[in-house]
C-alpha cells in the first residue's frame, strides 16, 4: 500500500510515525476511562434535570417538585435497551453486522453529548441506524426503512438526522471489533500448529461475545483489536495467549501489557454483556414520560412559550430583512448597496430552519 | 500545430475545396495536358502526386477576353504578381524573353506561371508564401530551451507570411528572411534531413506493411488450395475404400472425416501463427511509439504507520465469511475491483491495530484532546508529481 512508497523518506522517522489507530477519530474523540464516561453522564444528567426543572417551574410554579427525575444509571439503562433493540432491527432487515455496529456506536456516542430526556431514543435509535446504512454503504430508501417499522413516519428518521450527525461531530468512520476478531482467525491460521476444527469453534463464540461487548461501554474505553482479543481469550484463553506471544516475542517480558489488559475487558463483558431486564426499563421508560424536556413535548406551556419566543426571533429578524429592502428600494437600488445589503441579508440564512 | 502545418503546406494533405466550388461543373478535374513546353512549378499536389488545377467555364483571359465558350482548350496561368493570362498570351508576350505584366506591368518570365489550384488567387498566393516559408522556417519545439521562445518564433513566423502575403514592408521582410536563413543556415540543414529522415521511415513502415498484407493473403490462398485438395483427396479415398474393402460403409466414412476434421484443426493452429506474427507487428509498433515510461501516479503520500510489520498476508485462509466471493468464478463479485485480499489485509491490519494502547485512567487524561496526538493535523503530503 501508501506504506512501500512512502518507505525510503519514512525510514528514518519510523519512531515518530503516528499509527494508523492513533489517526482515527474513534482515538481522538471517543476514548474516555471510565470514570470519565460516568463523570460526563453525570454531568449531562445534571444539567439536564436542572434546565427541565427550570422549563417545568416556569410553566406552573411548584411543579417540578414531585417530579422524580431519571438519574445517569436509568439513563444509561434505556441506552442499553434500544442498543438491543438495535440488534432486532439489524435482524429483521438483514442488514450486515457493519451496519449494526455502526449504528450502536452512533447511539452510545450520541447520548455522551445528549440525554434520554431530550431525545427519546426510540426515535434517535432510528435515524442512528438509518444514517448507519448510509455511512457503511449500505444504503436503503426512506420510505422501505420505514414502512417496515410500525408506528413510524419518514420525518420520524428525518428530523433527527442532522441533530444525530451533529452529535456525533460528524465522525461516521468507526473501527468495529468484529473486523478485528475477524483479522484474528485469519492471523491465528498462521500460528505453526493451528487446530482448525477447535479455531473455528472457538471464533463462533468469540464472535457471540463480541457482539455482547456492544451491549457495554468497552468500545468507549478499549480499542477494537483489545476487545477482540479480549472475546477470543473468553472463547479459548490458551489460543488467544499464545497469538499475543507470537506476536509480541520478546524473551525479557513473560506476558505482553496486552494479556493485562484483556482481563478488565472480560469482566465487563461477563457483567454488562446481556441485554437489561425489560421490567426495570419499563419502569424507566414510564416516568420517562412525567419527566421529559417539556419545551419538547408538543402541546405543553413550555413548548407553546418556546415557539413563541421562536416565533418572535423570526419575526423580528424578517421585520430587520423588510426595512433592509424597503431601504434599498428607496435608495433606489434594489439590491441595496452591495455589503451593506450582504451583511443584513446574511444572518437570515437559517430564517425557516424549523 | 506547425508540423500540421508543414505537412500540408508541402502538398501531402489533399485539400479538395478550393477546386469543387459551387461554380464549377465538374466534380473531378481532370489533368490537363500542356501544349506549352514550359515545366511549370507551383500549384498543390494531390495524393497521387499530381497536380490538380482550378477550371471552370466561365473562364476568360483578363488580358485577350477570350473565353472557353471560344476556346474549349482555354488555359489560364497565374503570373508570379498573381494575375491570370491564358497560354496563348503567355506565349505571344513572353517567348522574346522578360516583359512587363499587361496588368501590373511587373517584369515577369514564361517559366514563372504556375497552374491555378484555387479559385481565388489570394489562396494561391497565400499558399505558396506559407511554402516557402515553411521550407526555411523549419525549426522545432525540441530546438527550443522553453515553450515561451517556442512561441515568439512561430509569432515571428507568423508575422512574416503575413507581410509577404499582404505586401506589407516587403524589401524589409525579406532583408529579416535573409538574415535568419544566415544565422540559422545549419539548423534548416538539419531539420531538412530530418523531415527526410521521417518521410523515409514512414515510406519504410509502409513498405514494410504492404509485404506483410501480401504475404498473409498469399498464405491464405496457399491454405484455401491445399484445403480443397484434401478434400478432394478424402473423398477419392472414400470411393476407393468403398470399393475395394468390405467394411461398413458408414464406419469407413464416419472415420475419414475424423481424419478431415484433426487435418483441419492442425491448419487452423498453423493460420493463428500468421494471426500472431500480425499481432506482434502491432505490439513492436506501439512499444516504440511510447518514449515516456508509464509511472505510475501516487496521489497521496503519507507518513503513517500501518502496522505493516505486525502481521504477513498468505496466499490463502479457511475463511467462511469470504467463500461466496472466491467460489464466484463468473467474478460478478469481484467487478468493482474488489479483492479478497484486500478484505483479508484489512481485516489483519485491524487485528494488530492498537493492541499496545494503554486505556486512559482517571478523570483528567487529556488523550480525547486532538492535539495531544502527534501529527493529528494529518501530514499528508501531496505527491509532488
Amino acid at each position: 500500500m501508501t506504506a512501500d512508497i512512502a518507505s525510503p523518506a519514512a525510514e528514518s522517522s519510523t519512531a515518530v510515525r503516528t499509527t494508523l489507530y492513533e489517526a482515527s477519530t474513534q482515538y481522538r474523540h471517543w476514548r474516555y476511562s471510565l470514570e470519565q464516561l460516568a463523570h460526563t453522564r453525570a454531568a449531562l444528567n445534571t444539567a439536564a434535570v436542572s434546565a427541565i426543572q427550570e422549563a417545568f417551574e416556569s410553566d406552573e410554579p411548584g411543579s417540578s417538585s414531585s417530579v422524580s427525575f431519571l438519574n445517569a444509571d436509568e439513563e444509561h439503562l434505556l441506552v442499553k435497551l434500544y442498543v438491543g433493540k438495535i440488534s432486532q432491527l439489524c435482524g429483521h432487515f438483514r442488514f450486515p453486522e457493519e451496519v449494526e455496529a455502526t449504528a450502536v456506536t452512533y447511539l452510545k456516542r450520541f447520548y455522551l453529548k445528549n440525554t434520554v430526556m431530550d431525545w427519546h431514543p426510540k426515535n434517535v435509535m432510528l435515524t442512528a441506524l438509518f444514517l448507519a446504512t448510509k455511512t457503511t454503504n449500505h444504503p436503503i430508501s426512506l420510505e422501505a426503512y420505514t414502512s417496515h417499522i410500525p408506528k413510524t413516519a419518514p420525518s420520524d428518521v428525518l428530523d433527527l438526522e442532522f441533530l444525530v450527525a451533529q452529535s456525533l461531530g460528524f465522525d461516521f468512520a468507526v473501527w468495529h471489533a468484529h473486523r478485528s476478531l475477524w483479522g484474528l482467525w485469519l492471523d491465528v491460521q498462521s500460528l505453526p500448529d493451528a487446530p482448525l476444527d477447535d479455531l473455528r469453534a472457538s471464533y463462533d463464540t468469540a464472535l457471540k461475545y463480541v457482539r455482547a461487548s456492544r451491549l457495554t461501554d468497552a468500545e468507549l474505553v478499549y480499542t477494537p483489536s483489545q476487545i477482540a482479543l479480549a472475546c477470543l481469550s473468553l472463547a479459548s484463553p490458551s489460543l488467544a495467549s499464545t497469538w499475543v506471544r507470537s506476536k509480541f516475542p520478546d524473551p525479557e517480558i513473560t506476558d505482553p501489557p496486552v494479556l493485562g489488559v484483556i482481563e478488565p475487558i472480560k469482566t465487563l463483558i461477563l457483567a454488562d454483556g446481556s441485554p437489561p431486564e425489560v421490567e426495570a426499563v419499563r419502569e424507566v421508560d414510564r416516568r420517562l414520560k412525567l419527566c421529559k424536556n417539556p419545551e419538547k413535548v408538543v402541546g405543553s406551556k413550555a413548548y407553546l412559550k418556546k415557539r413563541e419566543e421562536e416565533e418572535r426571533k423570526a419575526d423580528e429578524k424578517r421585520r430587520r430583512k423588510a426595512d433592509v429592502i424597503k431601504r434599498a428600494m428607496e435608495d433606489g437600488d434594489p439590491f441595496g448597496s452591495e455589503l451593506a445589503g450582504r451583511t443584513a441579508l446574511d444572518d437570515d440564512d437559517d430564517d425557516d430552519e424549523d | 500545430m506547425s508540423n500540421r502545418a508543414n505537412g500540408w503546406l508541402r502538398g501531402t494533405i489533399v485539400r479538395k475545396s478550393g477546386v469543387s466550388t459551387a461554380s464549377s461543373t465538374r466534380t473531378s478535374t481532370p489533368q490537363i495536358q500542356s501544349t506549352s513546353t514550359t515545366v511549370f512549378g507551383g500549384g498543390v499536389k494531390d495524393a497521387s502526386g499530381r497536380t490538380s488545377e482550378y477550371f471552370s467555364m466561365e473562364d476568360q483571359c483578363p488580358v485577350c477576353k477570350s473565353d472557353r465558350y471560344l476556346n474549349p482548350k482555354l488555359r489560364l496561368l497565374v503570373s508570379a504578381c498573381y494575375h491570370k493570362m491564358c497560354e496563348s498570351c503567355i506565349d505571344r508576350l513572353f517567348t522574346l524573353g522578360p516583359a512587363p505584366c499587361p496588368i501590373c506591368g511587373k517584369i515577369l518570365r514564361k517559366l514563372a506561371f504556375t497552374p491555378q489550384t484555387f479559385e481565388d488567387l489570394g489562396v494561391e498566393k497565400e499558399v505558396a508564401v506559407r511554402r516557402r516559408i515553411a521550407k526555411e522556417f523549419n525549426k522545432r519545439r525540441e530546438d527550443f530551451p522553453d515553450l515561451h521562445a517556442y512561441n515568439d518564433y512561430l509569432e515571428e513566423v507568423e508575422d512574416i507570411t503575413f507581410n509577404l502575403i499582404n505586401d506589407i514592408d516587403v524589401a524589409e521582410t525579406e532583408a529579416r528572411i535573409v538574415q535568419y536563413r544566415q544565422e540559422n543556415a545549419a539548423l534548416i540543414e538539419l531539420n531538412i534531413q530530418r523531415e527526410e529522415q521521417y518521410a523515409q521511415y514512414l515510406k519504410e513502415q509502409e513498405d514494410f506493411e504492404r509485404q506483410e498484407r501480401e504475404q498473409r493473403a498469399a498464405e491464405l490462398r496457399r491454405a484455401e488450395e491445399e484445403e480443397r485438395e484434401e478434400r478432394e483427396k478424402g473423398r477419392r479415398e472414400i470411393i476407393d475404400k468403398l470399393e475395394t474393402s468390405d467394411k461398413d460403409a458408414i464406419k469407413l466414412v464416419a472415420r475419414s472425416r475424423l481424419e478431415a476434421m484433426r487435418r483441419a484443426s492442425a491448419r487452423s493452429t498453423s493460420s493463428g501463427n500468421v494471426l500472431q506474427s500480425s499481432s506482434r507487428l502491432l505490439r513492436s509498433r506501439a512499444a516504440q511509439s511510447t518514449v515516456v515510461p508509464d509511472v505510475p501516479h501516487v496521489p497521496l503520500q503519507d507518513n503513517w504507520y500501518a502496522y505493516e510489520d505486525m502481521f504477513t498476508l498468505r496466499d490463502n485462509y479457511d475463511d467462511p465469511a469470504s467463500e461466496a466471493v472466491r467460489r464466484d468464478r463468473e467474478g460478478i463479485m469481484r467487478a468493482g475491483g474488489y479483492r479478497v485480499e484486500q478484505a483479508w489485509e484489512r481485516a489483519l491490519r485491524c487485528a494488530v491495530a492498537g493492541l499496545e494502547i494503554m486505556p486512559l485512567e482517571g478523570l483528567h487524561s487529556t488523550a480525547s484532546d486532538p492535539a495531544a496526538v502527534p501529527g493529528a493535523g494529518g501530514d499528508v503530503v501531496m505527491a509532488s508529481a
